[in-house]
């Protein structure tokens, strides 16, 4: 044994290390950059003494113990030493230099050191072995940690996209797809006992109004607001948001229709309570649309079709209730819809032609002019009057087109009947709103005049006095040029509507057309109070009429009486059955007016 | 990075991690057959590719230190991998017990073995995220709560540049980072560089391994890593080969260029 001394090692034991020596310099030399030491080069020294020690204390001991060895090959590994080049080196360095350094005397020293390196490599080994396991446990473990939380962000983002996709995002309400789907298996896969379900389709009053004066966000807010108090009202059904201000709740397994008839009065008594939005104080009202019905036998979409007319009968009569569906009603619906839908199909197959009813002339009884009337041979329905479908016509605005087919199939009629030995009659035809409001209402006339020939003077247009209630200038100024042409100009239905007098100072009129409702008083006895007031108020309008020039028409003449009685007044002119039923006009101009005073009989107006 | 915020992240170990393959060549075995082939074909172009590893953990470990010695307690460590040998919190907690450390890698494995690593840890912790997403780091809930940027931070991106493209604009997001700091905090940056390399084959060869990860190589010299710094004072001796970065001794300074990476630390100066 030489003295630790001199080469700086002590004995004193693996608790107290001394300075680095020589030995333990030149290993930390040896292993640096072998793999990565985390550690200064001091603490790699100071590290690599103490094993040093006890290596050189394993040579000494007496008997051997193999244990030193493993120990100093684990704290290798442990310490980061730990790649196969580290272990190479570390090998190495014992060998040559471990005895030398340290000074160590041994009659066995080569046997001991042998024993030693093998029991260093030993434990190294083992330790590296057990090192690269663990980590290699610990990454898969991370990898397998990783991927479960992948998945279950996966399912989140699943289960958040389908929430997204069934869910209003402004109120968080089940959204249309929801709904739809709920509804279908409510309908397409009924659960036991649930062969009957119901709706109540619900849409709030007059919420533009909130929109548009305090702004879409208190809109909005109301929304929330109302949706939350549906859920709140009415947490045993699903209720959805369809959209705009549309909710629809889904009652299920319904035995009646009362059930669908209370979840709607709650409903509403919920979206009834005041509400605060935006320092407004708020209330709202709905309309509801009920349709409960066997889930046999029906569709979704039927059902839903049904709830949406359901609920517009709620709201024609005035909102802030529910209405019950009501398959008749719903049925006329649907086929009003329908033949309106027909309409444009109907014009372009010549479904529709014209009838005549004669304007005749209460002082010599000639036919001085004929009215033109729409009819609708259609296929199945057979003939149709104008009250089944102009109104439809009306709505829709297909009357522009079919009112334009008129006029001109009448112009084209009446200038055939011209040539005969008396004035051929004017044809007088019906202008809707729509259509004197339109521009190139001028155009279009002076076209059809020109291209048929019939002679201005021979076409009457009659209007309504509504038609001329609009403030506009345009239809004025169009009726105006239409007169200076020679087009004569008629209020129809005069005394039944505004009748505001000021617009027969500004109009072109050629001719009053009195409202029939006048005319049927004066079928009583002269001396019933309520018939002379009738007569008194056509002698006036006569009068009126007279003293700006215009002649009167009375419609709806049906007796022999009326006509002495309008005749008396000083009326120029009568409609209605007593004259002449609509006919087609070969028929009509054929053959006489039945007038009872007049004695033009057969030789009436002239033949075609 | 435009990936929707609920689309998870594909976990694929067939693909090799930047992440792993560094742990590789710091020796550990925290790596993937895929992720060892990968690093061998790189050490098959670049043999000293351990070397340039080790010697960037070195940096790091010689700059948390000198961080400590400034009075940082704060560290935000950007594209922190697989923290196993020499990690930030055992240098800093070793030197500060009070050092608190937030680790961000954008590689979900990395960051599901730092998290096991840093179980119990109250005064560490990892966050999932990709540093060009600098404003989600910063707000962050765990990177807020363990973080006072009223104080001094010591933000870390060491050994990250290089997979950032100049496309991904790297000087914005540095510079997203240091509004959010306070004055003292520091900055330390590192990255691969290959002006020592005449070698152009080497380059195209790490460059060809790296495509082959999600992580492409971008290698910058010492001037378009000093531009990174802006606003920052650098510390001596500046952005110089990592091994010179305030070294233990002269001699580990040696063949410094060897280390293929050059860093540097910057104090934020007000």
């Amino acid at each position: 044994m030489a003295s630790d001394d001199s080469v700086g090692e002590t004995a004193a034991g693996p608790r107290h290390s001394s300075r680095p020596g020589t030995f333990a310099r030149a290993w930390a030399k040896a292993v640096s950059g072998t793999s990565y030491l985390p550690m200064t080069q001091a603490q790699l020294e100071a590290l690599l003494q103490r094993l040093t020690e006890r290596l050189a204390a394993a040579l000494r001991a007496e008997p051997f113990d193999p244990r030193v060895g493993h120990q100093v090959g684990a704290e290798l590994v442990a310490a980061h030493i730990a790649s196969a080049e580290g272990l190479g080196r570390t090998v190495e360095i014992i060998q040559l230099r471990l005895i030398r350094d340290l000074g160590l005397v041994a009659d066995d020293v080569e046997d001991r050191m042998a024993r030693l390196l093998s029991t260093v490599t030993t434990g190294y080994a083992r330790a590296l072995r057990d090192r690269t396991l663990d980590e290699q446990e610990s990454i898969r473990r991370a990898a397998m940690m990783a991927r479960a939380q992948a998945e279950r962000a996966l399912r989140d983002s699943e289960s958040r996209f389908r929430h997204q996709a069934t869910h209003d995002p402004l109120t968080d309400l089940p959204n249309r797809t929801l709904f739809t789907e709920r509804l279908t298996a409510a309908i397409g896969e009924p659960a036991r006992g649930a062969d009957r379900v119901g709706v109540c389709f619900l849409d709030l009053d007059r919420f533009k109004v909130v929109n548009d004066s305090l702004g879409h966000q208190v809109g909005d807010e109301l929304l929330v607001s109302v949706a939350r108090r549906l859920r709140l009202a009415l947490p045993e059904h699903l209720v959805a948001r369809l959209g705009g201000d549309e909710f629809v709740i889904l009652v299920e397994r319904t035995t009646r229709v009362d059930d669908v008839v209370q979840v709607a009065e709650a409903a509403l008594a919920a979206v009834g309570e005041p509400v605060r939005v935006d320092g407004h104080e708020l209330t709202v009202t709905a309309s509801i649309g009920i349709v409960e019905r066997p889930v046999t036998g029906t569709t979704p979409g039927e059902l839903m079709r049904a709830a949406d007319s359901t609920l517009h009968w709620a709201k024609a009569a005035g909102g802030a209730r529910w209405s019950l569906f009501d398959p008749e009603r719903h049925r006329t619906e649907l086929a009003r819809y329908a033949l309106s839908a027909a309409i444009p199909a109907a014009i372009d197959r010549g479904e529709f032609f014209l009838d005549y009813q004669p304007l005749t002339s209460l002082r010599d009884g000639t036919v001085l002019g004929v009215e033109a009337l729409v009819r609708w041979r259609h296929p199945e329905l057979g003939i149709l009057g104008p009250g089944r479908f102009i109104s439809l016509a009306e709505e829709t605005g297909l009357i522009v087109r079919l009112g334009g087919w008129v006029l001109a199939e009448a112009c084209r009629e009446a200038e055939s009947w011209s040539g005969g030995p008396t004035p051929a009659p004017f044809v007088s035809v019906n202008l809707a709103v729509r259509q004197v409001h339109r521009p190139g209402l001028v155009q279009e006339v002076r076209a059809l005049l020109g291209r048929t020939g019939l002679p201005p003077e021979r076409l009457q247009l009659e209007i309504t006095e509504s038609t001329m209630m609009s403030t506009a200038e345009e239809p004025v100024q169009a009726l105006r040029v239409l007169a200076d042409l020679g087009v004569r100009i008629a209020i129809d239905d005069f005394g039944t509507g505004y009748s505001n007098l000021a617009y027969l100072r500004d109009l072109p009129v050629t001719e009053l057309k009195v409202a029939g409702e006048f005319v049927t008083g004066l079928r009583a006895p002269t001396v019933d109070p309520a018939s002379r007031t009738d007569e008194r108020i056509l002698a006036s309008l006569v009068s009126l009429a007279h003293a700006l020039d215009l002649t009167v028409t009375a419609e709806g003449v049906e007796t022999a009486g009326q006509a002495d009685r309008l005749r008396a007044i000083g009326c120029d002119a009568g409609q209605g059955w007593y004259f002449g039923r609509p006919g087609p006009a070969d028929r009509l101009l054929g053959r006489a007016p039945a007038l009872s005073t007049a004695a033009v009989g057969a030789d009436g107006p002239a033949g075609v | 990075m435009q990936r929707p915020n609920w689309a998870p992240d594909d976990i694929d170990i067939e693909r090799p991690s930047v992440a792993r393959m560094y742990d590789y060549y710091l020796g550990g075995s925290h790596n993937f057959a895929a992720d060892r082939a990968a690093a061998r074909s790189m050490m098959e172009a670049v043999p000293d590719a351990p070397l340039m590893a080790q010697a960037n953990r070195a940096f790091m470990r010689r700059a948390v230190q000198y961080l400590i010695d400034q009075g940082i307690r704060q560290f935000l460590d950007i594209g922190s991998g697989i923290p196993t040998v020499g990690n930030v919190h055992e240098i800093a907690q070793r030197a500060a017990p009070d050092a608190r450390v937030v680790y961000v890698d954008v590689d979900p494995v990395a960051v599901a073995h730092s998290r096991e690593i840093l179980d119990g840890n109250p005064d560490a912790t990892v966050i999932q995220e990709d540093l060009r997403r600098p404003e989600a780091i910063l707000r962050h809930p765990d990177v807020t709560r363990l973080l006072d940027f009223s104080q001094p931070v010591a933000v870390l991106v060491v050994a990250v540049l290089h997979f950032i493209p100049d496309a991904d604009r790297p000087q914005e997001v540095l510079r997203t980072l240091r509004t959010a700091l306070a004055p003292g905090s520091h900055l330390v940056l590192s990255q691969a560089s290959d002006e020592s390399r005449s070698d152009t084959g080497q380059r195209a060869e790490a460059e060809r391994v790296y495509r082959r990860t999600d992580n492409p190589l971008w290698i910058r010299n010492r001037a378009e890593l000093t531009v990174f710094f802006d606003g920052f004072e650098l510390v001596e001796p500046g952005v110089v080969w990592v091994p010179q970065w305030r070294p233990e001794s002269p001699e580990s300074a040696e063949d410094a260029e060897q280390a293929i990476f050059i860093g540097g630390v910057g104090r934020l100066g007000g």
